[in-house]
């Protein structure tokens, strides 16, 4: 059983999505239930084979039986293992919520919902535990679609925002498939534990050059590293609650994931660090997007807008944080995928129980929220100290080390941009908690001027449950961090 | 704007032909692709798996697990598609129009109105201007059948000739389409559903993923074909043909079965009217 987990994994959740389609022309009904189990069955796999790799080290699994490079391998490490939780909790919480939103929107198409649900995080699952260059793009395609279909679904806006989404992510897939290529041609193989045997012993790297260039040109765009990141805002925030919820906390974070397996285990340090110039573009790049997604987002009156600009500021903390190149500046940008995570699906968990009772999300429709729905106010709290970076959550841990490996690199622009978003970060979340204590205007457009009780009008439990878990975490992440370093982290970090 | 654009595209393009430089020659056959797995597929393929088309044992076995999610990412795009646009409740329109199919009269029935019966001469249309062809139609009956045969063929001789599912299936696909555009959305749907389209198009991916579970449950790694050996009676090696055959097969039904339910949710709007 236990030998058989990296392929569980990912064919639970996708054979669930047939079974939910076809049955949901009986019924709307066995979908949730199939969905669920299918999830926590993914995120039962995840602990196991996580545990797994602590124990014994790396897991290999060949599919089809063939021996890499001549079939396709999954190759587990720690790194995987970790991120591997990561999506199957984040997705498993966030469908939990997802019931009551789902219920009685999408017009009888609620089976098809969940069927893309299950396959866009059976997607991400594979992008992460694949140790093939290419079958990783495959799994690209299939979490793109799927994340197409669930975002064009939103309110009036999400179809072009997820048409602009499609160009952008094809566009995206399209490079990392060229640099794919070139590497093919180059090397004549598409396992990753085979390329990194194979690039160092190439004489002339021109090709391997390019390589590199188009697979993270591609990435980038797919995890709208500014100024690539045109697609994402709008994307995010007109996409229905319940899926916005699985892709804003997911995606992003798994592209990184996969720039770090690149540049770890197909290109080798060596050769990624080794280039006089790219590092310290990455890093700029990395700057300019915190500065701008920081600046971009106290422009926005909307909170699901300004989550989007916060992730496109918290995307540069980790491509900065990895480029440093130094163990602390990796350590950070490694728990920081971790941490922004599940920050951002507590944040956006929030957002989507501020939809559900008020039907929007504009700023000034949050007066009297303190009174109105205490319990999502206080999860928001500390979801946004976290994004802040303030003690004992756990966005001050991964910020902490990001700094520190700024220092060390001695990249002050970093440090500043750093220390920059959390300013504006303070400035934009304390202006929005300023915002829900107001008391909210009559229905003649005068505020009442002595106090009457406002009626409380929490969100129903079963997208309360799964924040308050969610809200545990960030300080329960926060309180073992350093465990999770020294235990998990350090033995990714290879020896540069 | 469009300048930019411009100016990007062609920065693009010299760097895209700048990597070529040091591409290796045409059909070199040292060239890193050519010597390093490519001899062993070609060498080993036949005894490994007792398939003759070196092509079909890459994609359907040693790369297997790509093909299926290449399926599964037809299956999605179907899925996507339906999701997006179907509509279950549209307002329906009041008065039916019905032709009469040898005089070409068309009447407006009311609401509440009698409709004539199923196999009367009269057809179902949604605006005035509706052509009708018989050349076009009959022929297309004519031919549809041996297009079919043919689609079959392209299936099951995968394993010997260029061909296969991906293949096969859209060219059976093709079949109904081409029914659907010489007749209307409403008689192809009366024969072939929403519902087994879209039902045929799990079923297909689910028998390429079953398959590979099944591999797993009895006792081997997924999609090991030659552990089915014991369950279909032969040798490990023919058995990876055989289990070649049944993911080609499932990849042909949903391939078809996903052009199909494409074919009426983007011809109709998702509203399943007479289509184009």
């Amino acid at each position: 059983m236990s030998e058989q987990f990296p392929a569980l994994l990912i064919t639970v959740p996708l054979i669930s999505a047939f079974f939910i389609t076809a049955l949901g022309w009986r019924s709307a009904k066995p979908a949730y239930p199939i969905a669920l189990l299918a999830l926590a069955s993914a995120l039962f796999s995840s602990m196991g084979l996580f545990g797994e790799v602590l124990k014994h080290g790396k897991v290999s699994y060949r599919l089809g039986g063939w021996p890499p490079p001549f079939g396709i391998e999954y190759a587990v490490d720690a790194l995987n293992a970790f991120v591997l939780v990561v999506i199957s909790f984040v997705a498993l919480i966030n469908l939990i919520a997802a019931k009551r939103k789902v219920d009685g929107s999408f017009s009888g198409k609620s089976p098809a919902f969940y069927a893309l649900y299950v396959m866009f995080v059976s997607g991400l699952l594979g992008i992460t535990v694949t140790g093939d260059v290419f079958n990783l793009y495959v799994l690209l395609e299939i979490t793109a679609l799927t994340g197409y279909a669930l975002i064009g679904m939103g309110d009036k806006h999400a179809p072009l925002a997820g048409f602009n989404y499609l160009i952008m992510g094809t566009i995206g897939a399209s490079f990392y498939l060229l640099g794919v290529g070139y590497l093919y041609l180059a090397t004549g193989s598409l396992n990753m534990g085979n390329l990194s045997e194979i690039i160092p012993t190439i004489q002339s790297k021109q090709t391997i050059i390019f390589a590199f260039i188009f697979c993270l040109l591609g990435l980038f765009i797919k995890m709208a590293l500014f100024p690539l990141h045109n697609w994402l805002p709008n994307a995010y925030s007109y996409s229905p609650p319940a899926a916005s919820g699985l892709i804003a906390p997911l995606t992003t974070k798994v592209m990184i994931y996969v720039m770090i397996r690149l540049v770890y285990s197909v290109f080798t340090p060596a050769f990624s660090f080794g280039h006089p110039i790219l590092p310290t573009v990455f890093i700029w790049l990395a700057i300019i997007a915190i500065v701008m997604g920081s600046l971009l987002a106290l422009a926005q009156k909307n909170l699901l807008k300004i989550l989007s600009y916060i992730i496109v500021a918290e995307v540069g903390y980790m491509v900065g944080g990895f480029w440093l190149g130094n163990s602390d500046g990796m350590t950070g940008a490694i728990l920081h995928i971790a941490n922004d995570a599940l920050m951002t699906l507590c944040l956006f968990l929030v957002a989507g129980n501020f939809i559900f009772v008020l039907k929007n999300d504009r700023l000034e429709s949050f007066k009297g929220l303190i009174h109105k729905m205490p319990l999502t106010m206080a999860a928001f709290i500390i979801g946004a100290l976290s994004i802040i970076g303030v003690p004992p959550t756990c966005g001050f841990f991964s910020k902490w080390y990001l700094i520190k490996g700024g220092i060390e690199a001695g990249q002050y622009g970093f440090v500043a941009a750093l220390l920059f978003s959390s300013l504006v970060n303070v400035i934009l979340f304390f202006k929005i908690i300023e915002i829900t204590y107001f008391e909210p205007e009559t229905k003649d457009g005068h505020s009442l001027h002595h106090h009457v009780a406002i009626p409380r009008e929490e969100a129903p439990l079963s997208m309360l449950i799964p924040l308050a878990i969610t809200t545990l975490l960030l300080i329960g992440v926060g309180l073992y961090s350093k465990e999770i370093v020294t235990g998990i982290i350090q033995h990714v970090l290879p020896t540069i | 704007m469009k300048k930019t654009g411009l100016i990007m595209v062609i920065v693009t393009g010299i760097l895209l032909i700048a990597g070529t430089t040091e591409f290796p020659d045409w059909a070199d056959p040292n060239s890193p692709a050519s010597s390093h797995v490519s001899p062993y597929y070609i060498l080993k393929a036949i005894d490994d798996t007792a398939v003759p088309n070196v092509v079909s044992a890459v994609l359907a076995d040693y790369r297997g697990y790509d093909t299926m999610f290449e399926t599964a990412v037809i299956f999605a795009a179907g899925l996507a598609c339906f999701f997006l646009l179907r509509q279950f409740n549209r307002k329906r329109a009041k008065t039916k129009m019905y032709r009469h199919v040898p005089t070409g009269i068309i009447i407006d029935i009311d609401e509440g109105g009698k409709l004539p019966e199923e196999n009367s001469n009269f057809e179902r249309i949604d605006s005035q201007w509706t052509p009708y062809d018989l050349i076009i139609k009959t022929t297309c009956r004519i031919i549809i059948p041996f297009i079919q045969v043919f689609a079959l063929y392209v299936i099951i001789h995968g394993h010997h000739s260029p061909g296969g599912g991906f293949q096969g299936g859209v060219i059976l696909g093709a079949t109904i389409i081409l029914f659907a555009i010489s007749h209307d959305l409403r008689t192809t749907i009366k024969r072939l559903s929403e519902k087994m389209a879209s039902v045929f198009s799990s079923m297909g991916v689910f028998l390429f993923a079953a398959t590979g579970m099944l591999c797993l449950l009895l006792g081997s790694v997924y999609l090991d074909y030659s552990a089915l050996s014991d369950l279909l009676g032969t040798d490990p090696v023919m058995a990876r043909s055989h289990g070649i055959l049944i993911i080609e097969i499932g990849v042909g039904l949903s391939v078809m079965a996903v052009m199909i339910w494409l074919y009426y949710n983007l011809s109709s709007a998702g509203k399943h009217n007479e289509g184009l």
